[in-house]
């Protein structure tokens, strides 16, 4: 396949086109990515794929324009996965994430693509799973995935990343006790941006009341300790700790395995879905094909038959044929 | 007498309601700013008003009437047309011909390199060198500049921002070369940094730094130069960004009162330096709002100042600059723009404005001709010496209508100003981002009211020409320009004592450091012949350059568009595409060269956006190659390029190129907005662009054609 080669060169716009073919919503396309993405894996890479997450305004993307900045002076290819929320009414969206990612965005050793939510996986978007495994093979060190809000964070924990970091801003240890339980678990790195002028003190109080937070937490293995660090994006300080922690974490977890175990559950679960994915789709497609769906659901909402009725009748005719 | 009036009112409603077959509870329309506009006015409407006291006259407090007793019985305001044209050489000769024409004062437009802080040889500046205004590198530009022009009798307006530090200094010694001190020069620098942060984007700095120049220049000019304007705050871009008058009164009154905090931290005395404060608005097509914006103006100003506790007269009268609208002219029918720009300047002058700028009817579309620009100023010659509207101070006071507009405006926008002092004041409120998000709102329900009919453009949505006139505009070869200052730089340099330079320019690095006043040391770098990119990158080294972060609203443009069978239309395509394609038709909208007008593209973005389009929004001040990449990366099927300041004839085919360079197949269609003159548009066809949207183009239909050519482009490769 020539479009496997092209990615493995480095080439830009392969690259890109195989992120559309990944995302795409059209069937056929479907096929194709698997078996795109079946080569790909044969050709691994060694990018460490990151999860940033945050709440909006805690300077997700200007942290991650200030720590890219770093990373490319380092000589580092870094790819990023910015994931943006699509309007429920309208199904667009607006990308805006490269508005704050100027000085790294025009970086040839960087790779900066955009994707609309599309409302699934809460937040978590249709093939960013398969776009980290293209950049992985084009050879980009890092892969961030960035999404906005909280809430997928157990998704990208578990689905997606090597390490999932949580952004957050001063003075949101207030928060931190409704969504305790879910960050110690899922976080491996906090890091409290904003710890510059005025709200240095602010900072310093909140990484303390996260550090008191974690304490909380019982290691039920030797995975790596999880991390509070202090950074500034706009001041570009704390940047070489959290690149130090990033690669701490990654060794000692590599070392006792629990790096690999981690991505072979990944795939475990990933193969599940597409699965799922798969016989759900076929199901659908028998389920309607003879139209009985649309007359049994009518008898029930006219009071002929009860609707438990009509779907053992939909069952029974499945598992018949 | 009341049972009468009473009386009389019920009649009168009773015929109203008879003629109009409405009842008068719904005869009333609503502003852009939410006011309600009733049919009539009454006595009742003027009693009980919070800010205007109906009983002042013109020159007292709160001066609504005006800031001076008699007005332009006895002097006309002063016509100042604001120009530049590439070379200082081509300026100097219109400003020369201008002042023979009875100009009174020159006011100078820059180019957006200068803006920016970047010399004409500066590669990021490419497409931008004397376009919109005429570049300086060095203080022998601005010698050239003001050649045979005596700074010591004529004022000066400059409007720079950005790089308002070197181009102060250039012009005070550019006139100590003439021999005029510094004190007796007169005039005003805009020096208005924080509307740049909401809506032109001009800014070199990041909001803290940039306030302490803006600081330092009023606590220089307080003490060294006592008639010279250290500032003018200035609404105008707001509503050219799209604000309404609210707004635009609000947030400039808000800047105006973080300036005074900013020269009080200085150890100032308010009287000091109060008096000195200039003010410019911007007035646009609604007749009687924009008089009563300029009276509530004064009131407002009047009421922060005591606040503040000024004591000098003086400073408790807000003195106004006035320009017509260059967003309310437009690119179809251009002579109307004629008309428009004669109603705004009554507006102004029935407002009671010292000074007046009227725009060129080719504005839309390009830098003002010879003849345009004598149309221009003649719309103000012919308004003082035919029409008797000198005659009376303040003609309109007592009218039932414009006082209870005035008190209404300014209860508005005071509450504004509340709200951004509650968030600590403007400074603050720049950095969170609120201003500017509110103007964007704004321009977008503006927008989309024209769009959906429901605001009459005449010529453009109705009672169109069907025989557009041919109009002939200034055209600009921008490379020859770049060519000729590159060389004027390098002689400069070669000229120069470089030890005295280096030392000087150390020198002002060490004062920002130290935190000194940075005026006085940027004058001697100057004065050595360093240019302006040499001083502004010094100071960058201390204090970096800003990159805004960029917000968006959303679902403001098609709330008003439910129902309507043209949108109805663009959102079906859209699924129709995300059906057969996979993904949504995925556009990326970009501004590039040092151009930061961004209210056309955020207006797009938005408004495809809520059509069902997936928009990637580029960054401020990109270069075509980095647009190309993001273009790639991102694999959008169009690009849309807003251009206002005329660099696209450069930047455009120099964007071609680069995404050729990076895949030689790509497929990505782009088209171009803005101000485009006519006779580009063969140029720009020619370089591969599929379609061109000028001035006024109605955004469902643009989009519309945007998908169609996507659609074909990717039929045509299947």
């Amino acid at each position: 396949m020539q479009l496997v080669e092209k990615i493995i060169k480095g080439e830009r716009a392969a690259i890109a086109k195989a992120i559309t073919l990944v995302e795409s919503s059209r069937e056929n396309d479907k096929n194709e990515s698997r078996k795109l993405i079946s080569e790909l894996l044969n050709k691994p890479g060694k990018s460490i794929r990151v999860g940033f997450s945050g709440p909006p305004g805690v300077g997700k993307s200007t942290f991650i324009e200030s720590f890219g900045r770093y990373l490319v002076e380092k000589n580092y290819k870094l790819g990023i996965l910015a994931i943006d929320p699509s309007s429920q009414i309208t199904g667009g969206s607006i990308l805006g994430d490269k508005t704050r990612m100027i000085e790294i965005s025009k970086n040839p050793n960087t790779f900066i693509r955009s994707t609309p939510s599309r409302g699934s996986l809460g937040g978590i978007s249709v093939g960013t799973r398969e776009a980290s495994i293209i950049l992985d093979a084009a050879g980009y060190d890092f892969i961030f995935i960035e999404t906005v809000g909280v809430g997928q964070s157990e998704t990208m924990a578990t689905n997606l990343v090597d390490i999932f970091s949580l952004i957050v801003g001063p003075g949101s240890g207030d928060e931190l006790q409704g969504i305790k339980k879910g960050i110690t678990e899922y976080a491996d790195i906090f890091i409290v941006n904003k710890n510059d002028g005025d709200l240095k003190s602010e900072a310093s109080k909140t990484a303390s009341d996260y550090k008191s937070a974690i304490s909380y937490y019982k290691k039920s293995d030797d995975t790596a300790d999880k991390e509070v660090l202090l950074v500034s994006a706009i001041e570009q300080t704390g940047m070489k700790k959290v690149i130090e922690t990033i690669q701490n974490i990654v060794s000692q977890n590599k070392k006792n395995k629990n790096f690999d175990e981690r991505r072979a559950k990944q795939f475990t679960y990933w193969i599940e879905e597409e699965v799922r994915e798969i016989i759900q789709f076929n199901i659908q497609k028998k389920i309607r094909a003879d139209g009985s769906i649309s007359q049994l659901s009518q008898k029930v909402m006219d009071g002929k038959i009860q609707m438990f009725e009509a779907i053992e009748a939909i069952t029974q005719n499945l598992q018949n044929k | 007498m009341k049972t009468k009036n009473s009386d009389n009112y019920t009649k009168w409603q009773k015929s109203f309601e008879r003629e109009t077959k409405i009842d008068l509870n719904e005869a009333s329309s609503e502003t852009d700013e939410g006011i309600k506009i009733k049919p009539v006015y009454t006595k009742a409407d003027i009693e009980n008003l919070s800010f205007v006291d109906n009983d002042s006259l013109p020159g007292q407090l709160p001066y609504t009437r005006g800031p001076k007793a008699s007005m332009y019985t006895n002097r006309p305001w002063t016509i100042r047309q604001y120009a530049g044209f590439s070379t200082a050489e081509e300026s100097n000769d219109f400003y020369k011909k201008n002042l023979k024409s009875g100009q009174k004062g020159l006011s100078v437009a820059f180019d957006l390199p200068t803006h920016r802080g970047y010399d004409s040889d500066d590669d990021l500046v490419m497409g931008d060198v004397g376009k919109a205004g005429v570049a300086i590198d060095t203080v022998e530009d601005m010698k050239i500049l003001f050649n045979d022009i005596p700074l010591d009798q004529m004022s000066v307006s400059m409007t720079m921002n950005g790089a308002v530090l070197p181009v102060l200094s250039s012009f005070i010694v550019a006139g100590e070369e003439q021999n005029v001190n510094k004190n007796l020069l007169s005039g005003t620098i805009q020096n208005d940094i924080l509307k740049e942060f909401m809506v032109r984007n001009t800014y070199i700095y990041p909001p803290d730094p940039s306030m302490k120049i803006v600081a330092d220049i009023i606590e220089f000019t307080s003490k060294e130069m006592p008639k010279f304007n250290s500032i003018s705050i200035s609404g105008y871009h707001m509503q050219e960004a799209g604000a309404d008058n609210v707004l635009e009164l609000a947030y400039t009154l808000a800047d105006g009162m973080e300036y005074v905090r900013a020269a009080l931290s200085k150890g100032l005395d308010i009287d000091d330096f109060a008096p000195r404060l200039s003010f410019f608005f911007a007035i646009g097509t609604d007749f009687f709002m924009e008089i009563a914006k300029l009276r509530a103006a004064r009131t407002l100003w009047y009421k922060i100042m005591k606040d503040f506790g000024a004591k000098n007269e003086k400073s408790l009268i807000l003195r106004t600059h006035c320009q017509t609208s260059g967003v309310s002219l437009t690119e179809k029918d251009p002579y109307n723009n004629i008309i428009r720009t004669s109603y705004e300047a009554l507006s102004a002058i029935l407002g009671g404005t010292q000074s007046l700028h009227t725009n060129s009817f080719d504005e839309a579309i390009a830098l003002p001709t010879d003849e345009s620009a004598r149309i221009a100023r003649n719309t103000q010659l012919i308004l003082q010496n035919e029409t008797g509207v000198t005659n009376t101070v303040d003609p309109l006071a007592g009218s039932y209508f414009i006082e209870s507009l005035t008190d209404e405006l300014s209860k508005k926008a005071w509450e504004v100003i509340e709200e951004i002092e509650s968030l600590g004041g403007m400074t603050k409120a720049v950095k969170a981002g609120v201003p500017k998000l509110k103007i964007e709102e704004s321009a977008t329900k503006k927008q989309a009211k024209v769009d959906s009919g429901s605001r009459v453009v005449v010529g453009v949505n109705k009672f169109k020409n069907p025989k557009e006139p041919k109009v002939d505009v200034r055209v600009i070869d921008n490379n020859r320009v770049r060519d000729d200052q590159i060389k004027k730089i390098n002689d400069v340099k070669a000229s120069r004592d470089q030890k005295a330079v280096d030392e000087s320019l150390a020198k002002l690095v060490t004062a920002a450091k130290e935190d000194s006043n940075l005026l006085a040391r940027s004058i001697d770098a100057i004065k050595n012949r360093a240019t302006v990119g040499e001083v502004s990158k010094a100071l960058e080294q201390v204090y970096g350059r800003h990159f805004a972060t960029s917000l968006s609203v959303s679902g403001v443009y098609g709330k008003h568009f439910e129902g309507d069978e043209d949108f109805m239309n663009v959102t079906k395509k859209v699924n129709i595409f995300e059906e057969e394609n996979g993904r949504r038709p995925r556009v990326l909208v970009v501004k590039m060269g040092q151009d930061g007008h961004d209210r056309g593209a955020k207006i797009v973005a938005t408004s495809f956006a809520d059509m069902g389009f997936d928009v990637d929004m580029g960054p401020l001040f990109q270069s075509p190659k980095d647009v190309a990449k993001d273009a790639i990366e991102n694999d959008v099927h169009a690009i849309g390029v807003s251009t206002l300041a005329a660099g696209h004839k450069t930047l455009v085919p120099e964007l071609m190129k680069s995404l050729k360079e990076i895949d030689p197949k790509s497929k990505i269609i782009v088209f171009v907005g803005g101000v485009i003159p006519e006779q580009d548009y063969n140029f720009l066809y020619e370089n591969n662009i599929s379609a061109i949207f000028g001035p006024g183009s109605n955004i469902i239909e643009s989009a519309e054609k945007v998908i169609d050519l996507i659609s074909d482009k990717i039929h045509e490769h299947n």
